[in-house]
């Protein structure tokens, strides 16, 4: 699906203060897999994923979606069907505006013209599976709910707007232990019943090691460890 | 009577303030050059014979005008919006003065129907006909028909005849505002005003949202300076500045008084500010000297009560409250110290 052939990028290239933060990254991301990102500050793992969003150019090499080349494509053309739920809860939902209609906008996803009541059944059923009451609340302000509850409404939006490939940023790392691992089933849920291809950067091994199928570690913008994890024994059996 | 149809006007202005400063959260400052075009473009097209309605009209869209540079020159040439409203804004000065033909014009009672006549009406021939000089000027019973009156919308009479055609336009505006708020791109923008970089996130792109926000805003923004101008028979130079501050107040005590009561979106409160701004400005104008007060003072205490509700906001959020104790805590153990 997702596939970067001699990746690199250089923040402030000619200047004194020049980084390369991914050097010469080459991989693929196929249709459905649920892969990990790990690796220590600075490595690289949030410019990967603004490359993806289109949000970063790439200083050479190519960044390609199904063989066709992305290097320039606007980020708001990309999020067509590139979901993303990053770590601060507010940055993925629009506090403003009520429960409903947040769920109404990811409906609505790139000018899509689904009417909101095809999938409101399907979103208060997810909302109910959460367990955290939100479907009674569709006209509650999404700015006075907690963190989790925030980012659990995000997990939802993103499910709403049906993306091929959804991007985390550590998304549970703001969240209480008990709301992180329910913001993790739901994020295992959307891998395996909806079929998205989820790529998750993560500090936390123990969530790494539980959900991710495929693990990719990066060290100083380069790509130290690929390999497909099997989920019971733990072990990553190395792909380069 | 007088003060709450002024203070509707400067609300139906702030209103424009509050769909840039609180719906799509940019801080535009092209209102001061927008309101001074509105009101320029409203009196020039009056003064043309142009009807009241339409001149209005005209206002408004001048003032969207105004509006979408400022969103393209922030989005396109990615300037910060301050910066952008500023040139547009120090732009508009200069293209006011042109529309105007001077630094004010006056709204026309009777004004002359047809007060020009081309050459060709006037020697019956084209100018390259006339290269030699031969055809005959006929300056002579040139007759101007005169009389005929430009019918402004307003009475101006300030005994309180216009405040149902204040009102009328008020609230039309709202109701669209509000139909258009509640409809699909209107939720886009408020929730483009609420998270900006979320908004990339579903597909819709920030630049266009920016340029609708900020043409909505200034169209509004420009009704109410040609509406102003309309009201108070004549256009100005200077007459959109300090317009920011001023309709940022009217938000602000409209907030205060409202508080969470969001009918409307919130769009009641700009204008029920603006008319508390309008009293509270001509109570200073006539009773303000007894005390020293000039009505030029206006302007400094605007500035001044935005100042103090922002400062009074920040400490009574937890975190704020916590640092004046500290800081309370730490004067007085000096104060001890030091006795």
């Amino acid at each position: 699906m997702v596939e970067f052939k001699n990746l690199t990028v250089t923040y402030n290239q000619g200047l004194e203060n020049q980084k390369v933060a991914l050097e010469e990254v080459n991989m693929k991301i196929l249709e459905g897999q649920f892969i990990t990102i790990v690796g220590p500050n600075g490595a690289g793992k949030s410019t990967l994923l603004k490359v993806i969003l289109g949000e970063v150019k790439p200083t050479e090499g190519l960044y390609m979606i199904d063989g066709k080349v992305m290097n320039n494509m606007k980020p708001h053309k990309l999020a067509c069907f590139i979901g993303r739920v990053y770590q601060d809860p507010n940055t993925g939902i629009f506090p403003a505006l009520t429960i409903a209609e947040n769920l109404i906008i990811a409906s609505k996803k790139g000018g899509r013209s689904m009417k909101f009541s095809k999938v409101k059944e399907e979103a208060i059923s997810l909302l109910a599976n959460l367990g955290l009451g939100l479907e009674t609340r569709l006209k509650t302000k999404a700015g006075e709910l907690s963190g989790g509850q925030k980012q659990s409404l995000a997990m939802v939006m993103a499910i709403l707007s049906r993306p091929r490939l959804l991007l985390l940023d550590e998304h549970t790392a703001a969240l209480d232990p008990v709301s992180a691992q329910k913001v993790m089933e739901l994020t295992q849920r959307i891998n395996r019943e909806y079929d998205v291809t989820i790529v998750m950067i993560t500090h936390n091994m123990e969530f790494a090691n539980a959900y991710g199928e495929r693990l990719l570690r990066l060290i100083d913008g380069r790509v130290a460890q690929d390999g497909v994890r099997d989920l019971k024994t733990k072990a990553v059996a190395a792909l380069c | 009577m007088a003060i709450l149809e002024q203070g509707l006007i400067i609300g139906l202005m702030a209103l424009g303030v509050y769909i840039s400063f609180r719906i799509v959260d940019l801080p535009d400052l092209t209102t001061d050059g927008s309101f001074a075009l509105g009101a320029a473009v409203a009196v020039r097209a009056l003064v043309t014979g142009i009807p009241a309605w339409l001149a209005i009209t005209l206002a408004a869209i001048f003032g969207a005008v105004a509006g979408s540079v400022t969103g393209m020159i922030h989005r396109k040439f990615k300037v910060n919006v301050l910066l952008a409203g500023i040139l547009v804004m120090t732009m508009l000065y200069s293209v006011n003065l042109r529309v105007m033909g001077g630094p004010n014009l006056p709204v026309p009672r009777v004004v002359a129907e047809k007060s020009t006549q081309s050459f060709e009406e006037m020697s019956g021939g084209t100018g390259l006909e006339d290269l030699f000089g031969e055809l005959e000027i006929k300056t002579q019973g040139r007759a101007l028909k005169t009389g005929s009156v430009v019918k402004n919308i307003f009475n101006n009479d300030l005994n309180g005849s216009d405040l149902l055609l204040i009102i009328f336009i008020i609230s039309t505006v709202i109701i669209l505002l509000t139909i258009i708020l509640r409809s699909d791109p209107g939720m886009l923008l408020r929730a483009f005003g609420s998270n900006p970089s979320g908004i990339v996130a579903f597909g819709v792109s920030q630049d266009t949202l920016a340029v609708v926000g900020l043409t909505m805003s200034n169209f509004i923004v420009g009704l109410g300076g040609g509406l102003f101008a309309l009201y108070s028979g004549f256009s100005d130079a200077t007459i959109g500045q300090g317009m920011v501050v001023t309709g940022l107040a009217s938000v602000i005590m409209g907030e205060i008084l409202l508080g969470r009561v969001k009918f409307f979106y919130g769009l009641l409160s700009p204008i029920i500010g603006g008319v508390i701004y309008q009293t509270l400005l001509s109570l200073a104008m006539r009773y303000g000297y007894r005390i020293g007060f000039l009505a030029s003072d206006m302007k400094l205490l605007t500035a001044v009560f935005i100042i103090v509700v922002i400062g009074v906001r920040q400490i009574s959020t937890s975190d704020g409250k916590r640092k004046v104790k500290q800081e309370v805590k730490r004067l007085w153990s000096n104060s001890k110290i030091s006795q």
